[in-house]
């Protein structure tokens, strides 16, 4: 009776004060994105407008008289602080960069083939007392404690040039059966076998010759951990494979011993089939 | 209605804001690349930062802060060039490209290790792809002195060739190595 009409008007109203104060929210909002987007074409347009005027000037564009700021002190030194900077992220791609600290020197070890920086390793030294290596990030299967125990303590220098040997010898192989994996993926049949050191490759690929396709296993050694070449290397085909692969093979065979594995690849995919 | 604006809004601010990124980032490589200051230049400005100062915060604890940061990146320099042997005596970028994940800066730097002196130009192409950061040097062109030796041409074509620039400091590094080794060595023939 009148209880539930009162009780139905009661909250019809809570529902329309309900929708008035979600409608009045939205309209905040609109009214704030608005106020924002605003803001921001100006930031935009003062700055665009800042990045033509540098550029009119170091073009030195004719007739556009130029009033260059008299630089402040402080950007002046902000200036060189920045150059600084700039010529220490340098000796990163030098392959050997150092920072003293408060014990020793932390050094930084860059890898790379060729033009492609690959990953960055780090030896922390302490030389207060004799020299003592604090932290590293060298993976496990790289011979630290032999090539510190042979350099470390009598030419740091030289510590460091072998542990980058060993380093980006490691990067470049890994560089090259990632290379392949990526570029070459439809050649490999199979998983690629690999150790963690990458020295040690096996693997089948195919190879089509008159529209038929023939398999072959290749299986390579590098037995000198500081190469990105491998020394051994063995392509063999099925024992009822056709003789002119046999050929093959050994050529690839080759091939493999000389050149880098993913340029290999390259080179056997654009000579198209390698017949006799 | 309503959302549909809203959401074209903030699809105009995230825009907005990615632009301003790119232009002030843009802005500050600008005043960077086009100026530079000489040794002296940079005393000057020292000296009259601290006179400056007196008053006068701009941003710093004191005038020590700016001048400790100096003052340490220098060090820092210092010691690595004098660790490798390898003494830039010149370095100067342009940014070439910047967008979103991508940057492309040209560089030239010159230098010497021992009596070797160099001049480098290269392009480096730094992209961002997830989480790693991805960094390629190209259009490596060097010139090294003493390179009227065959030897050292052929060395040097290869390094620009493949833009082996990892290998060409570390091979000076290990030359300058040998060089220091040999003058010791010598030295200690010459005292004998």
């Amino acid at each position: 009776g009148v209880y539930a009409y009162l009780e139905m008007l009661g909250a019809q109203a809570h529902e329309a004060a309900l929708k008035q104060e979600e409608k009045e929210q939205q309209e905040e909002k609109l009214d704030r994105l608005k106020k924002r987007v605003e803001e921001l074409r100006l930031q935009r347009d003062k700055l665009r407008a800042k990045v033509d005027l540098q550029e009119k000037r170091n073009l030195g564009k004719e007739g556009f008289v130029s009033e260059p700021a008299q630089p402040s002190a402080q950007s002046v030194i902000e200036w060189k602080i920045r150059s600084l900077r700039a010529l220490l992220q340098i000796f990163y791609l030098t392959g050997i960069s150092g920072k003293p600290t408060k014990q020793g020197v932390c050094f930084c070890i860059s890898t790379a083939y060729e033009g492609t920086y690959l990953d960055t390793y780090h030896v922390d030294l302490l030389t207060t007392a004799d020299v003592q290596i604090y932290r590293h990030s060298i993976p496990v299967f790289i011979p630290l404690g032999q090539i510190a125990k042979k350099y470390l303590q009598t030419d740091i220098r030289r510590f460091l040039a072998v542990l980058s040997e060993h380093l980006n010898a490691y990067a470049g192989r890994r560089f090259q059966v990632e290379q392949l994996q990526e570029h070459f993926s439809e050649q490999i049949e199979g998983p690629l076998q690999k150790n963690s050191l990458c020295n040690l490759l096996v693997f089948k690929y195919n190879m089509s010759s008159e529209s038929k396709t023939f398999l072959l296993n290749a299986k390579l050694l590098y037995g000198d951990i500081c190469s990105s070449l491998p020394t051994e290397v063995t392509v063999s085909c099925s024992p009822d494979a056709p003789a002119f692969l046999t050929e093959v093979a050994a050529a690839h065979s080759d091939l493999f011993r000389r050149m880098a594995l993913h340029k290999a690849f390259h080179s056997i995919s654009t000579a198209g089939s390698m017949e006799a | 209605m309503d959302n549909s604006t809203c959401q074209a809004y903030e699809d105009e601010i995230r825009s907005l804001e990615e632009e301003i990124k790119l232009l002030a980032g843009k802005y500050e490589d600008n005043q960077q690349e086009s100026t530079f200051f000489s040794d002296e230049e940079i005393l000057m400005a020292m000296k009259s930062f601290k006179e400056e100062f007196r008053g006068d915060y701009k941003g710093y604890e004191s005038p020590s802060d700016l001048e400790a940061q100096l003052e340490s990146l220098e060090k820092d320099l210092s010691f690595v060039m004098k660790f490798t042997g390898l003494q830039f005596t010149s370095h100067s970028k342009k940014t070439v490209e910047r967008t979103g994940n991508r940057a492309v800066q040209r560089h030239r730097l010159s230098g010497n290790c021992h009596s070797l002196s160099f001049q480098l130009e290269f392009q480096l192409l730094e992209e961002q792809n997830k989480d790693k950061v991805s960094v390629v040097v190209t259009d490596l062109s060097i010139v090294l002195e003493s390179g009227e030796d065959s030897d050292v041409s052929k060395f040097v074509s290869s390094i620009e060739e493949h833009g082996n620039l990892l290998m060409f400091f570390r091979s000076l590094s290990s030359y300058a190595q040998w060089c220091e080794h040999r003058s010791s060595t010598f030295l200690h023939f010459k005292v004998e």
